[in-house]
């Protein structure tokens, strides 16, 4: 596996959750309406991520 | 930096801001929904019911009412809010007095009539929203309470920061997610603060970024007040503050005709602390959604009741007023705060995880520690001393090995059945 590889795939899902936050808590903060409930997707990301891999352990192959 | 300095600057860094962390994660989930807890203990009398597009009923005489309530007091704000029809006038025996003794009074903002006569701020102080507050901001001890809550604040951003540098090498070999289950408690639970801390990552650096900053706001207000306010002050220099000061009411409806789509949201009055002596200082909240947030200080003259100075507020105060929406949640209407505690109960098993590491580490150290010492003084030499060596499997070592030649268990041996000993007595012999 080359470096750029190895780097996506430690670092992949944290930078897009950390993406999707700043997204979440920015469109909450400028828009209204449909941003608030983009917002609300958005933030319940990393929440869901949490409990999906809280609740399904997922073993290392 | 080496990777060791970055897991002793985590590992300090958090023990350090740990309990205080915890306190402030618990204390801030009531406290997320503190508009909904605080409309649901009132006690005062409800909102008159008016016809859509009923005028707001005039400042000018709450403030009338509330002096003749207390007429040896001062006005010392007026907060009139935008979300109800409810107007507060803040009091106090003087404009220096001990904050404990503040207190405020509510009117209906449509028909002025008194809804609430608020108890003091020290009573406030002890009601469980105000326990609660305490607790997560300043301990009850003012601004030196907020500083040191303010540093613990900034150890957690470090602990997050270095939490996210140790990341990186920790999941190697591992796929994003894996919680290993089966193999121990400890394993499991080191899996779990890795992917809570790293998800919430973003959101934990926001929220306590936000929070130091808010904890410097008695300070940032301070050096507002001590260079730009005093600056607009120097043509007053020498004179009096008005005896009589001119209208509230029209001080507001001045300062927001100043600034086309702003309306005031609340008037400091000349002399109170947070105001100058000369001015009714007047903030004015925008229209769009952003500037809703964003405050813009206007002074009216209080002995003319003329437009002073629109402020620009420096920088500091901008990003002071941008971190309370950011910190408090309560910006994207009810889904977003429970989206807040919820990250925030996540936050907290990230906490006490971390706490538990620390706690299983040390004890497994110590028994490793100990488990080595009894090897040291097992009859068998050959001792597997690897550092990675689990402690059970080298205490279970050490109590086998004995237990084969001899039937005295390993930790309580006689001293002179073990080779050094047994060669210290040939040798006195």
């Amino acid at each position: 596996m080359n470096k750029k590889n190895h780097f996506r795939r430690v670092w992949g899902a944290p930078i897009a959750l950390a993406a999707l936050t700043v997204f979440g808590l920015l469109a909450a903060l400028l828009g209204t309406g449909a941003w608030h409930w983009a917002a609300w997707a958005a933030l319940a990301a990393p929440i869901g991520v949490c409990a999906y891999f809280w609740a399904l352990p997922r073993q290392p192959s | 930096m080496k990777l060791k300095a970055w897991h002793w600057v985590h590992k300090w860094s958090s023990l350090v801001c740990t309990v205080f962390l915890l306190v402030i994660c618990i204390t801030g989930l009531p406290l997320v929904f503190h508009e909904e807890i605080d409309h649901w203990q009132d006690d005062g009398q409800p909102y008159a019911q008016v016809p859509e597009g009923t005028p707001k009923a005039s400042v000018d005489g709450m403030a009338r009412q509330a002096r003749a309530m207390y007429p040896g007091e001062v006005i010392d704000f007026i907060f009139a809010d935008d979300d109800e029809p409810e107007v507060y006038v803040g009091m106090a025996p003087s404009y220096d007095a001990d904050p404990k003794f503040s207190h405020m009074v509510k009117f209906d903002g449509h028909t002025g009539e008194v809804l609430k006569d608020g108890p003091p701020e020290s009573q406030e102080r002890l009601s469980f929203m105000g326990i609660m507050l305490a607790l997560h901001v300043d301990w009850f001890a003012g601004l030196p309470g907020q500083l040191f809550l303010g540093l613990m604040g900034l150890l957690f951003v470090a602990a997050i920061v270095s939490g996210m540098v140790l990341y990186g090498p920790f999941m190697k070999k591992l796929p994003f997610g894996a919680v290993r289950e089966g193999r121990s408690r400890r394993l499991k639970w080191l899996d779990l603060h890795n992917l809570l801390g790293i998800v919430t990552l973003a959101w934990g650096l926001v929220v306590g970024v936000t929070g130091v900053i808010n904890e410097l706001a008695t300070p940032l207000f301070g050096l507002w007040q001590a260079t730009e306010v005093a600056q607009l002050l120097a043509p007053y220099k020498g004179q009096p503050p008005p005896s009589t000061p001119s209208s509230v009411q029209a001080a507001m409806d001045t300062a927001s005709a100043a600034l086309p789509g702003h309306t005031a949201l609340s008037v400091n009055f000349p002399g109170s602390r947070f105001g100058t002596p000369h001015h009714y200082l007047v903030w004015l909240k925008g229209g769009s959604p952003l500037t809703a947030h964003l405050f813009t200080p206007v002074l009216i003259d209080a002995a003319t009741g003329k437009l002073d100075t629109i402020v620009q507020p420096p920088w500091y105060l901008t990003a002071l007023e941008l971190s309370r929406p950011l910190h408090f949640g309560d910006y994207g209407g009810l889904p977003l705060k429970f989206l807040w505690a919820l990250l925030d109960l996540i936050t907290i098993v990230v906490l006490a995880s971390g706490l538990y590491l620390w706690v299983a580490r040390r004890k497994a150290t110590d028994a490793r520690i100990a488990a080595l010492a009894r090897a040291h003084a097992a009859p068998v030499p050959a001792m597997p001393a690897a550092p990675d060596a689990t402690a059970a499997a080298v205490s279970g070592l050490a109590a086998s090995k004995p237990a084969a030649s001899s039937p005295t268990p390993a930790p309580s041996m006689p001293a002179a059945s073990t080779p050094a000993a047994a060669s210290l007595q040939s040798e006195n012999s």
